[in-house]
């Protein structure tokens, strides 16, 4: 499977950033295309939804453009953009309530012909509506720790967690994943 | 006690070595290969396949071209037609204001206001 993370190259980030700061927009472009592949990965995953997702996306990207000369370099691009990116999808759980969602609906539109792809995309859907199920921040840390691969403190710096409690939600995660395959299977 | 950890570890990063905490490493490479460890890890396995099996698509290209349009800078084309209409106008309505003033023979009050008793007599109304 691809790797999640963002792309490297934190100075080039940081130029962009001066740069955007200055309204320039070939830059802001560079950094949309840059970070858009693994925000748009990390945020669909969080909230299950690709229009959701994609309606996030661009709204962080906005809010890039807009605070980019408020911005200070104390750390990567990409972390603070996990940031802003996490925050908006807590925003979006609060104003839309839990996310709850039959299996069905979980499917993708357009249809995918052969057998193998049907089977892949229910296979794809039983996952996307078992993390779904999860508690927000159970599902956040799998989607940070596995998905997009960050490391251990990276990621309990996002959720505000120390690392001990991050390994606690993880494993709780995992935890009911396991069971949700174990009913599937009866 | 060591494999218990070794278990936490397996159920919390799963099987793969590279997504352990560093510090964890040299535990993940004393038990990975005995049997107990094995089998930790094919159970942790599984839920990582299970993970696996939803791959999220790529981005389409219009979604990064409808997010750079939001900040692109806009060609002055507005104040251009404000500029154009206002001129035409202005334009149309002397010529107008002209061809009714020739049609009665007479500049009523608005005209001589605008050009002048002077000019009015000047173009022979």
């Amino acid at each position: 499977m691809p790797r999640m993370k963002p792309a490297a190259d934190d100075a080039l980030d940081q130029e962009l950033m001066a740069a955007v700061a200055r309204q320039d927009g070939r830059a802001f472009a560079r950094l949309v295309e840059r970070h858009l592949g693994w925000s748009l990965r990390f945020v669909e995953r969080l909230v299950g939804e690709r229009a959701d997702a994609e309606d996030l996306v661009q709204t962080a990207f906005l809010r890039v453009w807009q605070g980019a000369s408020r911005w200070e370099p104390q750390a990567k691009f990409s972390t603070w953009f996990y940031r802003v990116l996490h925050n908006l999808c807590m925003d979006h759980f609060r104003a839309r309530g839990a996310p709850t969602e039959a299996l069905d609906e979980a499917l993708p539109d357009g249809g995918p012909t052969s057998e193998e792809q049907v089977a892949g995309a229910q296979r794809g859907a039983r996952v996307r509506a078992a993390l779904a199920a999860l508690p927000e921040r159970q599902r956040a840390a799998i989607v940070l720790c596995y998905y997009e691969e960050r490391s251990q403190a990276e990621a309990a710096a996002l959720l505000g967690v120390n690392e001990g409690a991050l390994e606690s939600l993880l494993a709780r995660g995992r935890a009911a994943l396991k069971k949700y395959m174990r009913e599937e299977l009866h | 006690m060591d494999l218990t950890r070794f278990e936490a570890c397996a159920e919390a990063y799963g099987a793969e070595r590279r997504r352990w905490p560093a510090r964890e490493h040299a535990l993940y490479d004393r038990f990975a290969a005995t049997p107990e460890g094995a089998a930790i890890l094919a159970e942790a396995e599984r839920t990582d396949r299970f993970l696996d099996a939803w791959e999220v698509r790529e981005p389409d290209e219009a979604l990064a071209e409808a997010i750079a349009r939001v900040v692109r800078p806009r060609r002055p084309r507005t104040l251009w037609w404000q500029a154009t209409a206002f001129a035409a106008s202005a334009i149309i309505g002397f010529a107008i204001g002209f061809a009714q003033v020739r049609d009665d023979g007479s500049a009523d009050l608005v005209t001589q206001l605008l050009l002048g008793p002077t000019s009015v007599r000047e173009i022979g109304l």
